[in-house]
């Protein structure tokens, strides 16, 4: 019986840059056969570039007034890869992609694209880089192909328009104006322009944030089509399924700093527990269980009534503990979670448990555990914060 | 260069498509013109609204009412009785009453009776005079108004100056002929034309700039474009382009309305006004873009704007002669761009003036550029 706690497990996380050795795929339960081929795409890309960086990151830092918004990052991206900063809002992850950017300069450290340094050679960086900003904001009133035209005419190269239109579905709007476009219409227009030089590193921030499922799921296949060319791309985002499907390695950041650096699939098995059963107890608030009989018409019953089932939230979980194959349970607001390395097991104990106490639980389901999962268990908090 | 091309064309296209800007930028001047022009282009001197009263209602009383309405700068308003008359003139509605009492006539046919025979005779022509009475007539005019009580009192002298001088056949000694010292007539309407163009190019440059940035920053737009290799000064260089195409063709649009509706013309070289078109929306644009560098949100950056170019706007001779205002507001405003923008279009456009004699607006404006322009260029930021 393992549990961790939190700061155990900080410092487990972070010894990084550990060698992508398993890139096979993760028996998932709910896998659908889209992620599937998404990861075999990944891992057949990843064979075929070995440790060629094209990102050196050295220890940026950055500071406004006294809020450190980037604390000293560190690491380096390998060509062709596709890396992903996952963290919540205010973690620091758009401050770091700028300051590879050269849109923002750092107060310490140093990056460097391809080989040129943002301090000393931008032109050079800018040149070879294509950017998607967060909210990119483009003239309302010209047509998709004039911004195309446009942004063209300010490089030294640049890619013809139609295939780009072609990959990214946006041939029959190439007349209209960027005003009358959809969200996701908007976003792919970004892409296309920062692919108009032919970059070597594509810069994504929060590309799907906003948009609906399909919108979503069309732009996931867009990236990953990018990266089966060898586009390498950079990526941020607070949404941690869409980390899972398009990225090779996963930059977990929290307050500006990284805490995990590893492929997807480590990080989860850094949970050491691949299954998660979930459930929640009725006429619980705010973490304590108030009322313990099945009876919930007339629950004014003092929580000391109920002789066996009235387990405060502490011992309730430590009974779930000792459930054989339980490597760690938490209390997620009114949810608790139990990881378990055996869910079979686990599944029959705590029913069993849970009836010989006479406790009634509400909502029970398993799933496979997620890199949500692993930002809780480090950070205590989740990636959307309400 | 491909990117200066590519972002003037763009602009333009931005300017063409941005129905609203272009109606109110282009309309707005337009409307000020005309309203302006048709409100106060009156040739010819000022009217004035008078009523008379016949309490006498003779022959003699019937003339001497239609020789008012004869005058030329008296308006004549119908009013039914003295009092309603006299109403009238404190409320304003009337500069003038006259009041024509009754025996009006009768002391007139005496006067003339008793002078009558003066005319033939040379010595007996003063003494006739004292002998009879004159006939009196009474004129109510509001005193506090000083042009209209000049105009009422010397429309009821020229009147009776002339009704009496017909009765004694008087003959005048010295004759007086009039001669305009003007070469050329200039109306209201030349001194508009002129400072619309200025007050034009200042709002849509100062305003406009000021505002497109502004927003383009807050929204992110320049943020994307820093973001690729492009030079800021290949970007100032276009937007200066395109605003200067833009402004040369609403500043001839405006100038040609002015022509066909108001026959006003450009007598100096249009090259010369032309220079001063692009000099003024260099200034102006440079003011802009310090304006939007200053202000911290694109909300913040119109009132600025507006702050500036209001007082500009009613102060800088756009629509006021400058010569007219107290001396020390002179001072100031003589140090303003706007003053001189409008002052040397105006000069070039009604007396043909030539840079010869427009060096000091030269100076001055080139000053604000000059200035202005550095100024930009130190504060501009892209984001």
């Amino acid at each position: 019986m393992l549990l961790l706690d939190r700061k155990h497990a900080l410092i487990i996380a972070i010894p990084q840059y550990r060698l992508n050795q398993d890139n096979g795929i993760v028996a998932g339960m709910e896998r659908s056969t889209f992620i599937q081929n998404a990861i075999n795409r990944k891992s057949e890309v990843l064979r075929v570039h070995a440790d060629d960086r094209v990102i050196e990151v050295d220890g940026l830092f950055k500071k406004y007034g006294n809020f450190t918004a980037v604390n000293g990052v560190s690491f380096g991206v390998s060509r062709g890869e596709v890396f992903g900063l996952l963290g919540p809002n205010g973690a620091g992850k758009t401050t770091t992609m700028e300051m590879i950017e050269g849109l923002r300069k750092p107060d310490g450290g140093s990056a460097k694209v391809a080989g040129h340094d943002t301090r000393t050679s931008l032109r050079k960086v800018k040149e070879v880089i294509g950017v998607q900003l967060q909210s990119t904001s483009l003239f309302e009133l010209l047509t998709v192909e004039e911004i195309l035209r446009m942004y063209a005419s300010f490089y030294p190269r640049s890619v013809p328009i139609e295939p780009l239109l072609d990959d990214m579905i946006l041939q029959d709007k190439r007349k209209g104006q960027v005003k009358h476009l959809s969200g996701g219409q908007k976003q792919r227009l970004a892409i296309a322009i920062a692919l108009i030089n032919d970059p070597i590193v594509l810069f994504l921030d929060e590309p799907t944030t906003g948009l609906d499922p399909q919108a979503r799921r069309t732009l996931w296949d867009i990236v990953l089509r990018l990266k089966e060319r060898g586009k390498t791309i950079v990526l941020s985002t607070h949404y941690m399924d869409e980390a899972h499907i398009l990225c090779d390695r996963i930059c977990l950041m929290d307050q500006g700093s990284i805490i995990a650096l590893d492929t997807p699939d480590e990080l989860i098995r850094s949970l050491q527990s691949e299954n998660a059963i979930e459930f929640r107890l009725p006429d619980q608030v705010d973490g304590y269980q108030t009322a313990s009989s099945a009876i919930q018409s007339d629950s004014h019953i003092p929580p000391a009534a109920g002789a066996d089932g009235s387990e405060a939230p502490g011992m309730l979980m430590g009974l779930l503990q000792h459930i054989p194959g339980v490597q760690q349970v938490e209390l997620r607001k009114d949810t608790y979670v139990l990881y378990t390395s055996d869910l079979q097991a686990t599944l029959t104990n705590f029913v069993q448990l849970m009836s010989e106490r006479n406790i009634t639980f509400t909502d029970l389901r398993t799933r496979t555990a997620t890199l949500e999962d692993v930002f809780i268990h480090m950070t205590g908090r989740g990636l959307r914060e309400e | 260069m491909k990117a200066y091309l590519q972002l003037t064309v763009s602009q333009l296209k931005l300017f063409a498509r941005n129905r609203q800007m272009l109606v109110f930028t282009l309309f707005f001047p337009v409307f000020f013109m005309l309203m302006f022009g048709f409100l106060f282009n009156n040739d010819g001197p000022m009217s004035l609204d008078a009523s008379i009263i016949d309490q006498d209602r003779t022959e003699a009383s019937q003339e001497l009412a239609s020789r008012f309405g004869q005058t030329g700068v008296l308006n004549i308003k119908t009013s039914d009785t003295e009092a309603a008359a006299l109403d009238a003139l404190k409320h304003n509605d009337l500069g003038l009453v006259v009041v024509i009492p009754e025996g009006y006539g009768d002391s007139l046919s005496k006067f003339a009776q008793v002078s009558e025979p003066s005319s033939g005779g040379t010595n007996g022509g003063s003494a006739a005079v004292n002998a009879g009475t004159p006939a009196q007539i009474r004129m109510i005019y509001d005193s506090s108004n000083l042009t209209t009580a000049g105009m009422a009192k010397a429309a009821v002298n020229a009147v009776t100056d002339g009704v009496s001088k017909e009765l004694v056949h008087f003959t005048p000694a010295v004759t007086v002929a009039e001669e305009s010292v003007q070469s050329q007539q200039l109306s209201y309407i030349d001194f508009l034309v002129p400072g619309i163009v200025a007050m034009m190019i200042m709002s849509n440059n100062l305003n406009g700039v000021a505002g497109q940035i502004a927003s383009w920053r807050e929204r992110g737009v320049l943020r994307r474009m820093q973001s690729t290799m492009l030079r800021p000064s290949s970007f100032i260089a276009a937007q200066i382009t395109a605003r200067l195409a833009l402004n040369g063709v609403q500043a001839v649009i405006v100038l040609l309305i002015g022509q066909f509706i108001f026959g006003t013309q450009v007598r100096g070289s249009w090259g010369t006004l032309l220079f001063f078109v692009i000099i003024g929306t260099l200034a102006f644009m440079s003011i802009g873009f310090i304006v939007a560098s200053l202000a911290r949100t694109p909300e913040s950056a119109n009132p600025i704007a507006a702050f500036l170019s209001f007082p500009m706007m009613f102060l800088g001779g756009v629509f006021f002669p400058i010569k007219n205002m107290p001396e020390f507001v002179q001072k100031i405003v003589n140090l303003l761009p706007i003053a001189h923008l409008s002052t040397a279009m105006r000069e070039v456009m009604n007396t043909g003036a030539g840079f010869a004699s427009l060096w000091t607006q030269t100076l001055v404006l080139g000053g604000w550029m000059i200035v202005a322009f550095a100024i930009a260029s130190y504060t501009f930021k892209w984001e």
